[in-house]
């Protein structure tokens, strides 16, 4: 007989990963790429990347699941046991790696959040509102301005010997900051060092505020990537900040764990990322709140919707 | 002459709006209530709002809308203060004015009464004002006053013991802390209630806490706090922290008292699931969902002493 093994997918709005662990909790097979828009696409090259490194002799996928922005959609799309949001997948799945993990700080392409543990469960969280300032979004669009890589932001932010002030409270706001150093002539690795202390600084004292941060932290998404905003917040907390390795994986991970634990099996087939998938949108006429709802096709079929505000819009699935 | 009377379902309807319709029933008049709400209703009071002002407030402009050609008179009370020292935010204390300036094409023919008193003055002597404006006997209003006001204290207790009782049950209970017009509006707090019922949660809300025990308690919150609703909403949030699962504080974007007690009001809370939800005019529901699903699962993971099985 096969051993099990589990799949889960966490779609983002900038990346989507995708993992395959056993019964032990490890990893068997990953995978990391741009969403680029199109959540459809990305989990299906997803899918094939974790095909290619699955040994499907040895093990058989026997529970999904999905979370991320785009989680309903490819939570039907794969026919996903467990769809869950976001922050518990991240909790499940830091906790599992670190169980003596007591702060969890997650930046990512355009969230934020903060997750307070307490005996290995979520307790407390805190996300950003809906303006994306200090995220992985605003890091991008100011390597783009300054002319560098986005990927190269820490290692030039660690040789600076200072951080230039920038204020990071609004993206509009930093850039015209940043122009003003610019042209006074401040070095560019100022600059990035200042923009990765803006970053940290800006979380601290929003999405952060009020949250009590205990140690062992652990900081993860993508901006956790970024040493020089690692370091960053080591200064500012006075206490040392764990990145994982496989950080970036964490939410596909929990998910993963979360599907393996629901104890609901079924036979999963990787023919999914060869089907046809299509999305439409139909505004419902049926009342004056005009709700958007999303329909889902595979191969021409309806498999499900959502969006309705009230049974009147319930799309029935033949 | 007046026969039919519009009451719009907006702002303090979800408070004084058994005593409003059951007086001018007893009068002899009509009451129409506009329609609950909906994106259409927000979409045109929005249309008619300057920029700044707050959600519930283009909601009940809408409202008005609603009952324009629907009615001989709308029915827009003042409402500065229920009470002589707590108060409520300006804008309430200005609605007629705002009310009849927003629309002074139309000409909508306005009813009002004047809750702003810093006296002795008594709710009946402001009803006695509007029934002789609508051309009633002293005798008469007198009686249609008593039995609206009699209606409106059996309809709060009904939601005071209703409420009682959901506290008995074993599914998780959350109270929803807010405005009453924020969180019964179908379109504002009605959909979080929707999302929490779906997801098996008992459903609380702090305006059907017992007003004057909240009140009371809210002085213990803060001694200078002007606003009898945030007063009311802090009170019952206090009384009530330690027999639900979890608290959500709703407000809807902008409210200025909501801005300052809001914050004290999360620290104040500690030692049991808290979240705070910003409502404005999104029409999708995704991010509400993200967040009250995360705040689901640590009540209930929490419950259970951990993620696994």
């Amino acid at each position: 007989m096969k051993k099990k093994a589990y799949l889960g997918i966490d779609i983002g709005s900038i990346s989507t990963k995708g993992v395959i662990i056993n019964d032990k909790n490890e990893f068997l097979a990953e995978c990391y790429l741009w969403t680029e828009g199109n959540p459809t696409k990305a989990t299906k090259e997803v899918l094939h990347s974790l095909q290619e490194q699955f040994d499907a002799q040895e093990y058989e996928i026997v529970s999904s699941g999905t979370t991320g922005s785009a989680r309903k959609l490819v939570g039907s799309m794969i026919g996903a046991q467990v769809v869950k949001n976001e922050i518990t997948a991240h909790a499940v799945g830091t906790t599992t790696l670190h169980p003596e993990v007591r702060t969890i700080l997650e930046i990512g392409g355009q969230d934020s959040k903060i997750i307070c543990v307490e005996n290995g469960v979520a307790v407390d969280y805190a996300m950003n509102t809906l303006c994306a300032a200090g995220t992985g979004a605003f890091l991008s669009s100011q390597a783009h301005r300054l002319g560098v890589e986005v990927e190269e932001f820490g290692e030039i932010a660690l040789k600076a010997g200072k951080a230039a002030p920038i204020a990071a409270r609004c993206t509009v706001f930093a850039e015209s900051d940043l122009v003003h150093k610019l042209q006074v002539g401040c070095p560019k690795e100022e600059i990035i060092a200042g923009l990765c202390k803006a970053v940290a600084g800006n979380y601290l004292n929003n999405v952060a505020k009020g949250k009590k941060i205990i140690a062992p932290v652990v900081f993860q998404g993508g901006v956790s990537k970024n040493a020089g905003v690692v370091k960053m917040f080591e200064e500012e907390l006075g206490m040392p900040v764990m990145v994982d390795e496989k950080g970036h994986l964490m939410g596909a991970f929990g998910i993963a764990v979360l599907a393996k634990e629901s104890q609901d099996e079924r036979e999963f087939s990787f023919d999914v990322a060869d089907m046809e998938f299509k999305t439409r949108e139909v505004t419902c006429g049926k009342c004056a709140n005009h709700c958007e709802i999303i329909c889902v096709y595979r191969e021409g079929q309806l498999i499900d919707s959502w969006g309705n505000r009230c049974d009147n819009g319930a799309i029935r699935i033949q | 002459m007046i026969q039919t009377i519009g009451i719009p379902r907006g702002l303090m309807v979800y408070r004084e709006g058994v005593l409003w319709k059951n007086f001018f029933e007893e009068l002899g008049f009509q009451c129409v209530f506009s329609p609950k709400s909906d994106r259409r209703i927000l979409e045109n009071g929005t249309g008619r709002a300057i920029d700044e002002t707050c959600l519930p407030f283009k909601m009940y402009l809408g409202h008005v809308m609603e009952l324009i050609g629907k009615c001989d008179a709308v029915f827009v009370p003042r409402m500065g203060g229920y009470l002589s020292k707590e108060k409520m935010c300006t804008r309430y204390e200005a609605l007629p004015d705002l009310v009849r300036n927003i629309f002074r094409e139309e000409q909508v023919k306005l009813l009002t009464v004047s809750y702003d008193w810093y006296d002795k003055t008594k709710e009946e002597r402001v009803y006695q004002e509007l029934g002789a404006e609508l051309g009633k006997t002293k005798k008469e209003v007198k009686k249609a006053y008593a039995h609206a006001r009699k209606k409106q204290d059996a309809w709060l207790k009904g939601k005071e013991k209703a409420q009682t009782q959901i506290l008995e049950s074993k599914k998780v209970k959350i109270l929803i802390a807010g405005h009453p017009y924020v969180l019964h509006d179908a379109y504002m707090g009605g959909e979080l209630a929707r999302i929490l019922e779906k997801m098996d949660a008992d459903v609380l809300y702090t305006d059907h806490v017992n007003r004057d025990s909240a009140l009371k308690r809210s002085y213990e919150f803060s001694r200078v706090m002007p606003w009898l609703i945030n007063r009311e909403m802090a009170g019952a949030a206090m009384l009530m922290k330690n027999r639900v699962d979890g608290i959500m504080i709703v407000s809807a974007y902008p409210c200025g008292p909501d801005a300052l007690v809001n914050d004290m009001l999360m620290r104040r809370l500690k030692g049991l699931p808290v979240l705070s939800l910003t409502l404005d005019a999104q029409s999708g529901t995704a991010g509400t969902e993200t967040r009250i699903e995360s705040f689901m699962d640590i009540i209930k993971y929490q419950k259970a002493g951990g993620y696994g099985t």
